[in-house]
């Protein structure tokens, strides 16, 4: 941020000294100022407006550079992008004795001398001699290193030209950036700006504003940055197929999924047949596949309404409340460090768990965790203060899970992407410095209240107290006797409140169709905008209308037409990641995965401290992944971190050998209680057997190539170890696990698709 | 193997040699303290009332237990007699009467080591059931009615499944007691569908309180937060119809359960039952402020979330008075805050100045810190409840705001309080229990264990006083009505002093029997003699590992003294002859002490403290335990003793080679033991004048 009054008041104590034959070098104004001879030209170039954008260009005060938290590179330190423009005077002008810069020969200045790698720089070249930019930094030393400049504008905002466009694939078009100045002028500030493309995969950008779109049909953006001010370009990729019909509308969703689609020219795919839509949904819903008996009843139903229904269903079972418990137990860290965490863990899980169930309005669910008082016992909304202690952790895991901000590089510097200031970083803590702590009767806990107080928290490079302030939203005077934490959730929970039903609706679109509205889930940022703005908006008012129904959100995103959608892509939208022309695949979770298995074959996986039958979505923590191979290797996060992207969703080789090799799938294929031994036994005709291994698996029955294969196989003779024959009930056994471990192996029983 | 042994007692030796806290890592049970009879289940937990119920006993060192101990008299049993006409070991016949309150009680049972510790027993008026088979799955459910109790215990990692019907509109309350009976469950209850999927759950001691929008079958699943289990995670699991227009913000009625340490300083004496003033809402803000009087007697409630209720008054300046608040105490689980502030208008624009904030009444004894050493009581008989004064600083309006810390988030009809707002009436409330050894393990055995003596014993109990209204005059303990050759020495509470010891003697030849005690305090409160009645406290149970349990301190409802009359105390320490040893004021004063050991011991010496008003400070002196005799001094000059009269008692801890049951072939077993020596009356003089 440029402190613009106090920048014109050290211009005004600086100019005066603007004469004279020799360097002086006086303390003014809290700063020291140098000035020469040459100092005597009238200065024409800006500090902020022309040199610190010279810099940022080049590189030089990036996170990697001279802007490295601890003091910057090499004794030369810049703050982060710019945005303290005078401690940058201040390291440039007077530390190291001045020596960096040289006003009585400027091109022998150090800074210009390093930074044309003339002399030695582990940073490289980053100004040619003959640039422009050379030239600004060398008549700025020239001119005696002026501060600012007469009547010198201050930067308001930073636009794009154009601010959208079409693309066809590969097409390359040049965009210009404008400073706005409170003068009222304008500068093309295109070489000086930065731009980043928001999705490599559909366009790049170069230093001057290039972008070169690529194949994929779809929307992306690219931010253009100077001097702590964005703009965004919206950039369009049409596939312009002609579109003779889209599907049929179910609700809003689709109306403006189609829209979209429409205006991009990407046909859909169908929609899904019956079978897949239940395992899809039971999945996506419930974390389970859906039981025999259940695919049976379903695809034997005809009601017009029963995939609506079926999500009615899904919605009032208890499975639904286990499978985002733990979504959101993961998201808030119950993790297990000691063997006293148990009780707390357990806790916390099922509170969240029970929440879910009974339907608690989010917006209650996220005021009751965020202003937890009392013990872990009689309020276990408290043991996420356990784990969390910090009021800076507190502040920052509550932004980015719950507003979807992040705010963690606001607490050194200002945001690089954002407005969020260092002020804007305390305020938020602020919310949280009155939460106190007593100790309890059990070991490791502690009782949370809130301390008497006004509430404040210090800005350590302003010294300031900072009062609770959201975002830069004022929630007014909170007095002493006031948690803060309650004017918090308050502010969360008003309508108008830009972030939090939009955090929400995002991160539980992206549960439902793999990819969020806005990537990633929880960066929402006005550089960062929504691949469907109008779906988004309409998202975030319909839960806010419907009083934060997290059941309601997910009825509504299930019932789409969108999200019935079948995975498999016509020629068109094959390569369409991003606009929900069709259902994008993806693997199934590692809990859902065991848990899945589990059902296939008939076995059960015991975890500690809990009762057999226990499913792998309801383990309250982390502490299973230890005792697990399993849940490891498939990537079940440890709730280290508020990020969804801890989970590990991609397929790999230590997965696959896994499936293949490991004694854990062995002994759930081989054990005594299971599916195998079940129907091996079973007077049933082989065909009903094969039946029912496919519509567990897949809910579905096989196809008849599958069933001629999987019969051929099951009745193939075997042989003992000693090579005598085999009995057929043993050896239709065997080729009956031999038979589930392909199924399980399958890409469409690891994926929900 | 030898070898390790002996150089493990040698150890223990050499760190009694140096009067240092002894270690008994790794030790079974009953290592720590030697054995003491202990009632852990009675089964079924309760009964109703006007009927006969047959109940099943387990415990520690209960064997061959005759008789079955309430602590109400309208609560008899008899042993079980079989067909055969023999004596069912452990089973007893229990008969309610029928005029009997509701409520929780306690059962012991006498053993040849004395009196058992309790364990609650809850009488109820609906009808009882025990269970009897197993209910894991949904499978095996057991059906209940509405409006019954269900008896049961449930094993680990299990959940207990019941059915009942409901019909369409009706509306009922399913509540477990459980930590309010004894029992070491934390409880979850769940109520699902007939095909056992969950419609709600609660897991923080509360109720579900149901209206079926459809008649039909209906589950409830019980069972640890944590999965543990056994025959200690027992429950009473009520399923009752209510009313179901009874208004939401009506608290409905909970089974019963014991009461907390810290309530024992509610009431204050001579307080009506029902308090003279009810909060009046809206309260909540400057401009709806509840006027009233001094002094006063409200109840009020935090309800709902983060309720607020202001209250103004007028005082004048130099004026004094006492608030205290219970709500905690009333076994709600609240954190009461009250600030109160001066309310200044000028120019019509109001401000407030904070004249004080009263926040808990502390604990006058530093409480453990749950660490592996045992570093002090885990009882806490302070509370999150409110006790202070407000001294007015000018005349003026005051206002009162008292809001409930825990309040923020939670809607609970439940959670009311009783304030009162008094001129000064200096008081006191006091509460014993246990005194427990300084050991380096985690064992908490002592905490537990009940007033059975041995002959020859000595024990003693740890007295803690909450005083009331700037009350800080010396404070007489006693402890009355006991058996027959028992005795009670309480060692005055000094002025000021909040911590002290009750000293309970049984002589070597005590008959066996028991007798319900009374502790009382007495004190001279404004030229009047005031006699306070006292409490005793205990864990729930004997804590084998104080970092993996939590400690569950209660208050007991009787305060039992019994003698087995089996077994003897392993050693007798008392001064050699029964008198009042006088000294002067700077004088040193020798007592000649006698060892009367009637068993082995570990170690040549116990490094022994002493108890007594002021003498806390005598230096710790070894006592050389093989011997028949030693002698000790005490320096008045040092101690900087008064005079008056006092009673002092030295103790330390020593590892008994204790025989179970005394027979002649058992095996002697090291058991770390905390020993007491009888009282011993000093009278300092004053020193002679020239």
């Amino acid at each position: 941020m440029f402190h613009r009054s106090l920048c014109r008041t050290v211009l005004s104590c600086a100019r005066s000294l603007f004469v004279g034959a020799v360097v002086v070098t006086l303390p003014l104004c809290g700063l020291l100022i140098n000035a020469s001879s040459s100092a005597a030209l009238e200065p024409t170039v800006s500090f902020a407006n022309d040199v610190m954008p010279v810099l940022t260009k080049a590189g030089c005060n990036t996170g990697t550079c001279h802007a490295k938290a601890g003091g910057g590179q090499n004794g030369f330190e810049l703050s982060l992008l710019g945005f303290e423009p005078l401690e940058d005077y201040e390291h440039l002008t007077r530390e190291g004795k001045s020596r960096r810069l040289f006003p009585a020969s400027p091109d022998r200045s150090l800074l210009l001398l390093k930074a044309t790698g003339r002399v030695t720089h582990g940073g490289g070249v980053r100004l040619l001699i003959d640039s422009p930019e050379y030239a600004t930094i060398r008549d700025w030393i020239q001119q005696g290193t002026p501060l600012a400049v007469d009547d010198e504008p201050s930067l308001q905002s930073v636009t794009v030209e154009p601010p959208d466009a079409k693309f066809a694939p590969n097409e390359v078009q040049s965009l210009r950036a404008f400073a706005h100045y409170d003068d009222g002028s304008t500068r093309d500030v295109t070489s000086l700006s930065l731009f980043e493309s928001n999705d490599v995969g559909m366009a790049t950008v170069d230093e001057l504003g290039q972008v070169q779109a690529d194949k994929v049909p779809g929307r992306f953006s690219v931010m253009v940055r100077y001097q702590g001010r964005a703009a965004v370009f919206a950039g369009s990729v049409p596939m312009d197929a002609v579109i003779e019909e889209l599907p049929p509308v179910n609700n809003f969703v689709d109306q403006h999924v189609f829209e979209n689609l429409r205006e991009l020219g990407i046909p859909t795919s169908a929609i899904v047949d019956d079978a897949t839509f239940l395992r899809r949904v039971t999945l996506d819903i419930a974390g389970r596949l859906p039981t025999q008996d259940e695919t049976a009843a379903y695809l034997k139903s005809e009601s017009e309404t029963k995939r609506n229904e079926l999500i009615d269903r899904l919605l009032g079972g208890a499975g639904y409340a286990d499978y985002f418990a733990n979504k959101w137990t993961t998201l808030l860290k119950n993790r297990r460090d000691a063997k006293s965490d148990l009780m707390s863990n357990f806790a916390f899980h099922a509170w969240i768990r029970d929440s879910l169930l009974e339907n608690k309005p989010y917006d209650e669910l996220v005021r009751e965790l965020l202003a937890a008082t009392g013990t872990v016992i009689a309020n276990p909304a408290t043991a996420w203060y356990k784990r969390v202690k910090d009021p800076k952790e507190q502040l920052e895991d509550v932004a980015q899970l719950f507003l979807g901000v992040r705010m963690q590089c606001a607490q050194c510097h200002h945001h690089p992407f954002e407005r969020w200031s260092q002020d804007d970083y305390y305020g938020l803590a602020a919310f949280f410095s009155q939460v106190g702590r007593k100790p309890t009767s059990m070991p490791g806990e502690n009782l949370v209240y809130h301390k008497r107080g006004v509430a404040g928290s210090i800005n350590p490079r302003s010294r300031e107290t900072i009062r609770p302030a959201a975002l830069g939203d004022s929630v007014g005077q909170i007095g002493p006797d006031e948690d803060p934490r309650l004017r918090f959730a308050n502010w969360m929970a008003s309508p108008e409140n830009p972030f939090f039903a939009k955090a929400v609706v995002n991160r539980y679109w992206k549960h439902f169709f793999k990819r969020g509205l806005i990537e990633p889930e929880d960066d929402i940022r006005d550089t960062n905008p929504p691949t469907n703005p109008a779906l988004l908006s309409a998202l975030e008012e319909h839960f806010v209308a419907s009083g934060y129904d997290l059941k309601e959100l997910v009825r509504t995103i299930t019932r789409s037409t969108a999200y019935q959608l079948s995975s498999e892509p016509n020629r068109f939208n094959i390569a369409d990641r991003q606009n929900y022309s069709r259902f994008y695949p993806r693997r199934v979770q590692a809990e859902v995965l065991l848990d899945s298995i589990d059902h296939l074959t008939g076995a059960e996986t015991a975890f500690a401290n809990l009762p057999a039958g226990t499913r792998a979505v309801a383990l309250p923590d982390n502490s299973y992944n230890k005792s697990s191979p399993f849940l490891k290797v498939f990537g079940r996060p440890e709730s280290t971190s508020v990020c969804e992207c801890e989970r590990v969703q991609s397929a790999s080789l230590s997965q696959s050998l896994h499936l293949i090799n490991a004694s854990d799938i062995k002994s759930k294929l081989q054990v005594a209680s299971g599916r195998v031994a079940k129907l091996a036994k079973a007077e049933l005709p082989m065909e009903e057997r094969i039946g029912e291994l496919y519509a567990v698996a897949f809910s579905r029955p096989p196809s008849d190539a599958e069933l001629t294969t999987a019969q051929a196989y099951l009745n193939e003779s075997r042989q003992e170890k000693n090579g005598k024959p085999m009995s057929s009930v043993k050896a239709v056994q065997q080729n009956m696990q031999d038979l589930i471990w392909a199924l399980i192996n399958t890409k469409e029983f690891l994926f929900n698709h | 193997m030898m070898a390790v042994l002996e150089d493990r007692m040698s150890k223990i030796a050499l760190l009694l040699t140096c009067g240092a806290a002894f270690f008994a890592n790794g030790a079974s049970a009953q290592s720590v303290c030697l054995p003491l009879p202990r009632l852990l289940t009675v089964t079924p937990m309760g009964a109703q009332t006007g009927r006969v119920t047959e109940v099943v006993i387990t415990g520690e060192s209960i064997e061959e237990a005759a008789e079955l101990v309430f602590s109400h008299p309208g609560i008899s049993a008899k042993p079980k007699v079989a067909d055969d006409g023999k004596v069912m070991a452990n089973t007893f016949v229990v008969d309610v009467a029928g005029d009997c309150d509701i409520g929780v009680y306690e059962a012991r049972v006498m053993t040849r080591l004395g009196l058992s510790s309790p364990r609650a027993f809850s009488v109820g008026d609906l009808k009882e059931v025990n269970q009897t088979k197993a209910s894991a799955t949904l499978e095996t459910v057991v059906p209940v009615d509405v409006n019954s109790i269900c008896n049961a215990a449930v094993g680990p990692r299990q959940v207990n499944h019941y059915s009942f019907s409901a019909t369409k509109g009706q509306r009922v309350v399913i509540d477990c007691a459980a930590n309010g009976i004894d029992s070491r469950l934390n409880p979850v209850i769940i109520l699902a569908d007939s095909n056992g999927s969950d419609l709600r759950a609660e897991r923080r001691g509360g109720v579900i309180d149901y209206t079926f929008d459809a008649d039909g079958k209906y589950v409830v699943k019980v069972h640890d937060l944590t999965f543990s289990g056994g025959p200690h995670f027992f429950y009473r699991l009520s399923i009752r119809e209510v009313l179901a227009d009874t208004p939401d913000d009506q608290p409905v009625e909970r089974l019963a359960s014991t009461r907390s340490v810290q309530s024992h300083s509610w009431p204050p004496a001579g307080l009506p039952a029902k308090a003279a003033l009810a909060e009046i809402e809206p309260n909540d803000t400057a401009d709806q402020v509840q006027k009233i009087e001094l002094p006063c007697d409200i109840a009020g409630r935090f309800y709902p979330a983060a309720d607020v209720d202001r209250f103004q008054f007028s005082a004048k300046q130099g004026e004094v008075w006492w608030i205290e608040v219970a709500s905690e105490r009333l076994g709600r689980p609240t954190d009461p805050t009250a600030v109160v502030q001066r309310v200044s208008v000028k120019n019509g624009v109001e401000t407030t100045d904070d004249v004080i904030e009263l926040t808990d009444i502390p604990s006058p004894v530093k409480l453990s810190t749950y660490a592996y050493t045992y570093n002090g009581p885990p009882y806490n008989s302070g509370s999150t409840d409110i006790l202070g004064k407000l001294e007015i600083p000018q005349d003026g309006v005051y206002r009162l705001q008292l809001n409930d810390l825990l309040g923020g988030t939670r809607t609970d009809p439940r959670c009311d309080y009783r304030m009162v707002i008094r001129k000064a009436s200096p008081d006191f409330s006091i509460v014993m229990w246990g005194l427990h050894m300084q050991l380096r393990n985690g064992d908490r055995n002592a905490l537990s264990k009940p007033l059975a003596l041995r002959g020859g014993d000595t024990r003693a109990m740890e007295v803690v006083a909450i005083r009331r209204d700037g009350f800080k005059g010396p404070i007489q303990l006693a402890l009355e009505n006991l058996p027959d050759g028992v005795t009670a020495e309480g060692l005055t509470l000094g002025t000021g002093q909040s911590q002290g010891t009750l000293l309970v003697t049984a002589a070597e030849g005590a008959p066996r029997g028991y007798q319900m005690a009374k502790f009382v305090g007495r004190a001279t409160i404004d030229g009047q003699l005031v006699q306070r009645v006292g409490h005793a406290a205990s864990m729930a149970w004997p804590v084998r590992n104080a970092r993996d349990e939590v400690t569950q301190p209660r208050l007991l409802v009787q305060i039992p003294v019994s003698v087995g009359g089996e077994e003897v105390a392993p050693i007798t320490i008392a001064a050699k002859e029964e008198k009042v040893w006088e000294a002067k004021v700077g004088e040193k004063i020798k007592v000649p002490l006698i060892h009367l050991r009637r068993g082995e011991f570990s170690g040549a010496n116990i490094g022994m403290k002493t108890f007594g008003a002021g003498f806390e400070r005598n230096p710790k002196f070894d006592l050389p335990i093989a011997k028949d005799h030693s002698e000790t001094i005490l320096d008045l000059a040092a101690l900087k003793t008064k005079p008056g009269d006092y009673t002092v008692a030295f103790y330390g801890g020593a590892v008994a080679k204790h025989v179970d049951g005394g027979g002649a072939n058992a095996k002697p077993k090291d058991i770390a033991e905390i020993i007491v020596s009888q009282p011993i009356s000093i009278r300092v003089l004053p020193a002679e004048t020239p």
